[in-house]
């Protein structure tokens, strides 16, 4: 069991550079969070200072309500794995994973129960008596993450430990680590820029970027109720589309095309201080809804321009040549209608799913 | 633009046999990738179309003529590599530049023309600030780029692209992606691409091989390819998750084929099903196995019994993805990964839960054994 509490912590490095900016969160007892965002944006500083392997600059880090920032690595009880293995090369598989618990002076028959059942959890036991330097970089990532787990420490700390692995394999490894973490039940806090590792890891995500946090919610919450222009484009693949639109209500936006103006409700409302204002309005490429033939007045007619078949799917480029040549994308499971390049594609926006952006790039719809 | 013909071409590294009587043809003005794992040949392809490399035996055509005793620079082709290969001591634009200077083409371009080709592709793949930097000064991602922009500028009788996009970040990788698309459409040219990534392959290619171990596994669309894969290997390469693949029995009983996966795992087959499945089963001690292939959105999750040919196995782990989930079940040698639509009612299940599923038979393949699978 543990809880993380980070309040207002700051890491400024010299020179005045600001690595994290007043950054409050809290990670309850047997969650997975992920940190999220692009690279240099704060991440891995944050982790490194809820570690003990940097000085928080400001504000204090809390492990279950008792303040850590005064403590070493080794006091805070955590598991550490990061993307790069850092195996011990002379040790086989075995005694790679069983180095953290002889280093506690753990007895040989703990030793062996514990290595064994992480070994089998993560389906090493064929490779217990290989050397570091005989496996593939999936595996050694995955011996690395066996040593970071066998001691069932309070806190498990992840620092991007899936990034080598192989993509044949990566349904797997993310089904067992999910199995794992629902069976040991410990609190993993998880370092990622890869959007769609978050979103099928864990339970929660916050979103940190420029050094700020930007967003802390479930993964429905972040992908279906994004609080900024960020967020909505930073997780999805392909980002959200976003087009210039007016508010005409508290319950409907318009986009002026050379045909006219098309306006459209939306679920949900807005101030009514927004209404005549200049927004952007935002729809992820899933959640347009497409067809070849219009079927209704507030339908947007668009070209195709690239089809991307992905197997399960299709992407396409469109072009909204009403719309001062503005480019969008679709996406289309198999199985519906498959529009080829050059054919005119009639577009929807479902009103649960559209997204509303002001002038400072919130989202202002209240849902 | 030409076309380019493979005939009973061999490659050995020494007394390694890199590529094994390998014959193919792509057509002219065509995109065509080579898909596979690494170490299976790809590049060495590549290389032997750009003359980098000899054949060992068989022939390379461009056209109707043979080109194997053709130094590169006397084959037209232009290449991106992997490795980037920018000219440290030349700016982005030099290095961009510098297949149009070549004395080689005659292209003689007055300044104005030279600038204006290279700021054409430098704009068009997002990389026209960079112009006046040097290559050290650059992000990987960014060196890609300026490797592809170098290869594109000119328009010789092929490109060939090698991992021309492997090591951007997501996001900008899917938009290079789109653009090397309609660079395609518009150019019409012969393009030769090597890839490891599926679905780059599937997103580029009119046509596409996949290759394993230097030799073709399956040469065909790629709606082909993914709707209808040949070998089990190349069911296992193209998707995420894989093509599930289950060993089992193959038995009568009460005059009905049932296929058999370890206790829980039985259905009944019909008879084209069937056929098929006995066309492609071993006998292994004393039993006849086959192996069955079906893609994770074929299969269908219930929380009650689905129909007489459905059966319940224990939830292994469920994970999210943004527009569905993939709930995971353990089998004696491998994972069945099914996907299921974020709104399927499945959100809530757990491990251990136990859930029926039926295998949609119009999307059932069976498959001689052609690789070894284990939960790795």
């Amino acid at each position: 069991m543990s809880k993380v509490d980070c309040k207002n912590i700051w890491k400024i490095y010299q020179g005045n550079v600001i690595g994290v900016k007043d950054l409050s969160f809290t990670c309850n007892d047997k969650e997975f969070l992920a940190i999220l965002g692009p690279s240099g944006g704060g991440k891995s500083s944050t982790l490194r200072m809820l570690a003990g392997l940097e000085e928080i600059s400001k504000g204090e880090v809390y492990f279950d309500d008792i303040m850590v920032n005064q403590m070493g690595p080794s006091e805070r009880n955590i598991a550490l794995a990061f993307e790069s293995y850092a195996l011990y090369y002379r040790m086989n598989v075995y005694e790679n994973i069983a180095f953290p618990l002889r280093a506690r002076g753990i007895n040989n028959a703990d030793v062996d129960r514990n290595v064994t059942e992480i070994a089998e959890a993560l389906n090493l036991t064929n490779i217990l008596k290989k050397k570091p330097g005989e496996l593939a970089g999936g595996h050694q990532q995955r011996v690395s993450l066996a040593r970071a787990l066998v001691r069932k420490p309070k806190l498990t700390l992840l620092d991007e430990p899936l990034s080598h692995m192989d993509q044949r394999i990566r349904a797997e490894i993310r089904a067992q680590i999910r199995r794992i973490h629902e069976e040991f039940g410990n609190t993993t806090i998880y370092v990622t820029h890869d959007q769609a590792e978050a979103i099928s890891l864990c339970d929660k995500i916050l979103i940190i970027y420029n050094a700020e946090r930007q967003q802390l919610g479930t993964v429905d919450e972040i992908y279906n109720k994004p609080v900024n222009k960020f967020v909505a484009y930073f997780v999805g693949q392909p980002g959200m589309n976003f087009v210039q639109g007016n508010v005409e209500a508290k319950n409907m936006a318009s986009i002026q095309t050379n045909e006219g103006k098309i306006k459209f409700t939306f679920t949900g409302e807005v101030d009514s201080k927004y209404i005549g204002a200049e927004v952007i309005i935002g729809v992820r490429p899933q959640q347009l809804k497409a067809s070849p033939n219009k079927e209704q007045t507030s339908t947007i007619p668009s070209t195709v321009r690239i089809v991307e078949f992905q197997g399960d799917s299709e992407v396409i480029t469109l072009e909204l040549s009403d719309i001062g040549k503005t480019e969008a994308k679709l996406v289309i499971p198999a199985g519906g209608y498959r529009f080829k390049r050059g054919e005119t594609c009639w577009l929807e926006f479902d009103p649960k799913f559209t997204h509303l952006f002001n002038n400072e790039e919130i989202a202002i719809i209240k849902r | 633009m030409v076309n380019i013909r493979f005939e009973n071409v061999t490659k050995y590294y020494g007394r390694k046999l890199a590529i094994k009587d390998l014959s193919f043809t792509v057509n002219e003005g065509e995109f065509f990738s080579i898909l596979g794992p690494t170490g299976a040949g790809k590049s060495t392809i590549l290389k032997m179309i750009a003359g980098i490399e000899p054949v060992s035996s068989g022939k390379i055509y461009f056209n109707d003529a043979v080109v194997n005793t053709l130094a590169p620079h006397e084959r037209n082709v232009s290449m991106a590599f992997e490795t980037y290969n920018l000219y440290s001591h030349f700016s982005v634009y030099e290095n961009i530049a510098f297949p149009l200077r070549a004395p080689r083409w005659k292209l003689n371009l007055t300044k104005e023309e030279e600038r204006k080709r290279v700021k054409e592709i430098a704009s068009f793949l997002g990389i026209d600030s960079l112009l006046d930097r040097r290559p050290q000064a650059l992000s990987g991602g960014q060196k890609q780029r300026v490797s592809l922009a170098r290869a594109l500028v000119r328009k010789p009788q092929v490109y060939l692209l090698d991992e021309p996009i492997a090591h951007l970040d997501a996001k900008l990788k899917f938009s290079t992606q789109t653009l090397l698309r309609e660079f395609a459409v518009n150019y019409g040219s012969t393009i030769i691409y090597v890839t490891h990534d599926y679905k780059e392959a599937l997103a580029l290619s009119d046509r596409m091989i996949v290759l394993r171990r230097g030799k073709i596994d399956q040469l065909s669309t790629p709606d082909e390819i993914y709707f209808n894969p040949g070998l089990d290997f190349v069911g296992r390469l193209v998707g995420e998750p894989p093509m599930n693949l289950i060993d089992g029995e193959l038995f009568e009983e009460n005059g009905r084929s049932v296929f058999k996966a370890g206790s829980s795992f039985s259905i009944v087959l019909d008879k084209d099903r069937a056929q098929k499945a006995d066309s492609v089963a071993h006998v292994e001690n004393d039993r006849s196995m086959t192996r069955l292939g079906i893609r994770c959105e074929d299969i269908k999750l219930g929380l009650q019994k689905i129909s007489d040919n459905s059966f319940q196995l224990p939830v292994y782990a469920l994970v999210h993805e943004a527009e569905s989930s993939v709930i995971s079940f353990e089998l004696e040698n491998t994972f069945l990964h099914v996907r299921t639509s974020a709104d399927s009612g499945f959100e809530r299940v757990r491990s251990s839960d136990l859930l029926w599923l039926e295998l949609n038979p119009a999307r059932m393949f069976f498959y001689q054994k052609t690789m070894e699978i284990s939960k790795s």
